[in-house]
Order: structure tokens, then sequence, then C-alpha cells
């Protein structure tokens, strides 16, 4: 109660209105009417009182998580009160007329107002999405290096699966069953045990995938999603894995089916 | 003998073992180069900071270089204080500005201009011409070489765009006294330094720096020193390189971890190839194992042979995965220094003889490990039984 009446004196007092990030009120803490005092690094200026009209949340944009630094929001004449240089800000951003074409209307803004330059937000967002190319090139990167690790191994698995049944293959191939058949009965194993690999990694995708969201969103405190698993990324795990298990299959076939059946069962 | 038996059955299948070989080495580079790239950024900037000797910064109070436009004030000053601090040798001023370079047709284009203290600069190196001076502009490599520009030649510069009145401010021509490889610029960054009192009356900004470096004798601290001079000049917030290195670490956080994920999933992939090689060797020679225990020889030879196989597996791999991760860090490196606005001298990957050391040890002991499992089963399997087994 007594921090209610407090609030309504400091809105009573006409001091300037601030909004306080959620992070930021949590982490004080900082609370709705409390005063607080302000001062730009920029400036030598004195502190300044204002009081907490509201607390906010800031939007998850991924390419401010890096520094993730705490934000307050100011009406722009309090703000360019306390800086060195008054009349002065960063960017505009403009609306255009439903309909409107943002080239020309760009082109005609740089022209009248010198020296600025003027983007439309499909080009904006171009440029500030330069960081996340580059890490998206380097995932690319390690999934290649990942999936020939994979490869590897399944045709390492599916080597070992038939010389351990050589035997049994040279038996099949005695009693009259084609090569064709062994080699396809083969590969359909391959693709089997690639499809069953597939659908476990997609689990364990998804999994990963929460878990490593929910590790960054307590890190940074946010809402960002840092993994994310849809349908067209399983489906491309899984034609990769039947991709890859029908090609070990194939080489794993092939080294048996050209071996005649009478040195199929030596060791 | 049992060791180098159990070696020469591994080499038995060929096929199956150079395949493992080449899995194992794949695994290893994916160790090797999420190694490198654990703390490789971070090294490396801790390099490039150290690179001139100055091994402190100071800046405004609470935030860290060129975080923000904030500026110390009373630079000269502070400097001076700082200089007295006992185990300071130099002190550096910079104050960074924008500038903006007008061409023939009335162009401009904006250039980020250092203002530096021609005693005691650490931001480049001469390439070509001498320090600015008075009325004078050094030019990057980069932009030297694709404006054609060379030493004496001029170039027209202003301070700011006066939007209202559609002209540029204070518009003046300045010799080109050098060209300089600027040690904190991105690849292909176009920049400019000046002499600071030039800066500084420009920018209306008369006694200000942006930044200070801070060299110290040799012997002394950083991290001490940095104290002291906290002490002396309590305005601004001075970091030691190890310090910096610090932040620079929680910025990249992201990529530390992603490379502890990788990195384990590499060992795992090793794990999981070299104990199914071993296994599927150690079954297959099931008898033989079993024949050997009965004319005696002691299970801990046997063992001692399985393990050598696992360990064999695991440092040929290592030793093939060895050069291909370097190759593979050189790759992604390349790709990762395209970060827009990180300096181009910068690697992600760097070479640390004591953790590769340990990566490509736990996969030895990795290869070990997988080798005792199936080894320690053939070794304690009912001998009765297993002579049965292999006769059947």
């Amino acid at each position: 109660m007594l921090t209610l009446l407090a609030v309504a004196a400091a809105l009573g007092g006409g001091l300037p209105q601030m909004l306080v990030e959620r992070r930021l009120a949590e982490a004080v803490p900082l609370h709705v009417g409390d005063t607080v005092s302000v001062r730009p690094l920029a400036s030598g200026a004195a502190l300044r009182p204002f009081v907490v009209a509201g607390v906010f949340e800031r939007p998850a944009d991924p390419s401010r998580i890096s520094r993730n630094e705490f934000e307050v929001r100011l009406h722009l004449p309090d703000l360019q009160a306390m800086l060195p240089a008054t009349d002065r800000v960063d960017r505009f951003a403009v609306v255009l007329a439903p309909g409107a074409d943002p080239s020309p209307a760009a082109r005609w803004i740089a022209g009248v107002a010198f020296g600025t330059a003027v983007f439309g937000s499909r080009d904006l967002a171009e440029e500030s999405s330069s960081t996340f190319r580059v890490v998206s090139r380097f995932h690319h990167a390690i999934g290649i290096v990942t999936i020939l690790a994979s490869g590897i191994f399944l045709l390492c698995v599916m080597t070992i699966r038939v010389d351990e049944r050589r035997r049994d293959m040279a038996t099949l191939r005695l009693v009259g069953v084609s090569r064709a058949t062994v080699f396809r009965a083969i590969v359909l194993e391959a693709i089997a045990i690639a499809v069953l690999g597939s659908a476990a990694g997609a689990g364990v995708g998804i999994v990963g995938a929460r878990i490593v969201n929910a590790y960054y969103a307590h890190v940074y405190d946010t809402t960002l999603r840092f993994a994310l698993v849809t349908p067209r990324i399983v489906l491309l795990a899984a034609l990769l894995g039947l991709g890859l298990g029908a090609a070990a299959g194939a080489l794993a076939a092939w080294r048996v089916v050209n071996v005649p059946p009478q040195r199929l069962g030596e060791r | 003998m049992i060791v180098g038996a159990s070696l020469r059955a591994l080499f038995r299948r060929r096929g199956r073992t150079s395949l493992a070989l080449a899995g194992i080495a794949v695994s290893a580079a994916l160790l090797l180069d999420m190694t490198m790239l654990a703390s490789g950024l971070t090294a490396s900037f801790g390099e490039l900071l150290g690179s001139r000797g100055y091994a402190l910064r100071a800046t405004p109070k609470g935030i860290l270089p060129f975080d923000s436009d904030a500026t110390i004030r009373d630079a000269d000053g502070v400097a001076a204080r700082m200089a007295a601090v006992p185990g300071v040798t130099r002190v550096a001023r910079v104050l960074g500005a924008q500038m903006w370079r007008m061409d023939a047709r009335g162009a401009a284009e904006p250039l980020f201009t250092v203002g530096i203290d021609r005693t005691a600069q650490f931001l480049y190196t001469l390439t070509a011409g001498a320090d600015p001076g008075a009325g004078e502009v050094l030019v990057s490599e980069p932009m030297a070489r694709t404006d054609g520009l060379r030493v004496g030649d001029r170039v027209r510069l202003a301070t700011g765009m006066d939007a209202s009145l559609g002209r540029a401010r204070d518009l003046r021509d300045y010799r080109v006294s050098g060209i300089g490889d600027f040690v904190y610029n991105y690849a292909g960054q176009r920049s400019l330094a000046m002499e600071l009192g030039e800066v500084r009356r420009l920018t209306g900004r008369p006694n200000e720096a942006s930044l200070m470096a801070v060299a110290g004798a040799p012997g002394v601290s950083d991290d001490s020193l940095a104290r002291r001079i906290t002490a002396a000049v309590p305005a601004v917030s001075t970091y030691s390189t190890r310090e910096l290195m610090g932040e620079m670490d929680k910025r990249l956080l992201y990529f530390r971890q992603m490379a502890t994920i990788l990195g384990s999933i590499a060992v795992v992939v090793t794990a999981l190839l070299v104990s199914t090689i071993v296994t599927i060797g150690v079954r297959e020679r099931f008898g033989e194992i079993a024949t050997l225990r009965a004319v005696g020889v002691a299970r801990r030879r046997i063992l001692a042979g399985i393990v050598a196989e696992g360990v064999a597996l695991a440092t040929i791999g290592c030793a093939l995965g060895l050069p291909l991760g370097l190759w593979m860090a050189g790759r992604l490196d390349t790709i990762l220094r395209a970060f827009p606005g990180l300096p181009a001298r910068l690697s992600f990957f760097a070479w640390d003889a004591g953790r590769v050391s340990l990566a490509m040890g736990t996969v030895a002991l990795i290869g070990a490990l997988a080798g005792c499992i199936p080894g320690w089963g053939a070794v304690r399997s009912p001998l009765g039984q297993a002579l049965r087994e292999e006769a059947e």
C-alpha cells in the first residue's frame, strides 16, 4: 500500500517516464512507479530521475543475442535532452501508403535528405542477416562432415553384417538363389537399417532441439528458438539416410555377389 | 607375441578395417576441429590485442572498446594520470569518428576514422609513407588498392552531411600521408586514420578519447596493472587482455558450446566404430582365444592383445584424422571469417598443442576402453563352452 502511495506521488510529480525491459526489471528489481536515475554514458550529464511507467518484453531478435544487453525506452525529447548533440536521431522508420513501391520512395527520400542511406525493410533484413548466413554456411559444412562420417559408419556396419553371413550367402547361392536376389536382399536390409536409424535420429533430434532451446532460453532469458526440427529437415534426413543406406548396401553386396559361392564359406 | 597376433588379425580383414579407420579419421578430424574452435577465437583475439605491445585497454566507465559513442572526458589528463601509475610505460589515445569521403560527383561515402597519437599508436602498421600529420590522412590498404590511392594524393573529406541544406559540412582536401595495414579492420574495410588533434577539432570534441591502450613494463602483471590504473583513475574501466578475452568468450558462448556438443558426438561415433570393429573381431576369433586360454596363455595377455587392437585402430585413425582435421579447420575458418565486423586477422581455429594432445589422447583411451569390453567378455567366458561353440 505504501508503495502504491509513493507511485501516485511520483507520477503526480511530473517526472519523465520510461519503459524498462522485463529482464532488467527482474534483475534490479524495478516496478511500475519506481523512480530511477539515469545518465547517458556518452556525456558527462548529471543523473536525471525517471519514473518507470511500464515493463516491456523485448522482441526476440537473434542479431542482438550475443550482446544481450538490457534495454530501456525513453521519450525521444527526454533522451535528446541528455545527449551532447540535440535534434539528432540514428534512424527514421517510414510507413508507406498501402501499395506504394518502396524503391522509388527510398530514392526520393535519399535525394531529399542529403547524406542519408535509405533501405527497404527487405534489404535491411538481408543486410542484418549476414551473420546468420555465415552461421548457416558453417552448419552446412559441419552437416556434410557428419553425413560423411555416418555414411562410412553405415558402410562399415553393412560390410561387417555381410561378412558375418558369408556362409549363409554361400548356401543361398549354392541352392540356386540368384546373385540379383542376394544383392537386393542386402540392399533392402541396409535401407531398413538406415530408415530405422533415421527415424531414431529424428527422435533424438527432436528431443535434442528441445533440450537446446530450453538451455539457451535459460542462458539468454529469451523466447528465441535456436534449434528447429521442421518436417522438411526430417524429410531431408530420411532421404539422405535412404540414399546412404542404399549406397552402403550396394557396395557391401557387390563385394559378396562377385565372389564364387564355394569361396564364400572360407574363413 | 599375443599383441602382435591380435594386430595382425585386425588387418586380416583389410576392407573392414580400412572403412573403420576412415570413419575414425573423420570423427577424429571433427574432434580436432571442435577442440581448435572451442578456444580458437578467444586465443586469436588475445594475440591480436597484445600484438602491438599494448596489453590493457581503458574505456569510458562500464563499456567495452567501441561498444558505444561514449568517450573519456579530460582524456589528456586521464592519460597523464595513467602514465604516472608505476609499471605503465606508454599510453595511446584513440578517438573514433565518422567522416565522409566526397567524390567528384558529390557522392558521399561514410568512413570510420580514428584519431591517433603519432608517438604512440597501435592500430595499424605502416606499409607505405608516414603517419598522418596536420592536414594529412592515412588510408587503409583495401581503400588504397580499390581507389588507386598513393602517398601524396589528395582526398576530399567532410565531417558530416547537412540534410536540410543538402551539402557536406567542413569539406576539406587532405593529403594521403601513408597507407596502413589496420590490425582490427575486417576484410576489405575502407577506413582512415588522422592525427588525434585533427579529429578532435573536426568533431568538436577537444579533449576526448574513445579508447586508450596501455603498455606495461616487462614482468608487470596485466591484471595487477589494470587494478592499479582503476584505483588511480576510477572514471574509466580498465581491462586486461585476459578480461577482454573473457568478454569475448561470453559473446561467443554459442560457438564454444556447439564445439563441445559436436566434439562429444565425434567421441561417441569413434567409440561406436572402434567397439564395433573390435567386438566383431573378437567374436570371429572366439575359438582362437579359447584355444589360447586352453594352452595356458594368461587372460591378462589375451586382454592386452585385444586392447591393443582398439588402441591401434584409434591411434591410426587419429594419425589419419590429424591432416584431414587441419584441412577442414582451414575451410571452416574461411567460412566463419566472413562474419561481418570481425577483424580479418582473427582466426576461429587455433592450434593448441596441449588441447589437441588431450583430444587425441582421449580418442586413444576410448580405443582402449572399446577393446576392454569385448576382450573382458571373451576372456571371462566359460572355456569349455567357448571351445564347444567353436567346434560346432
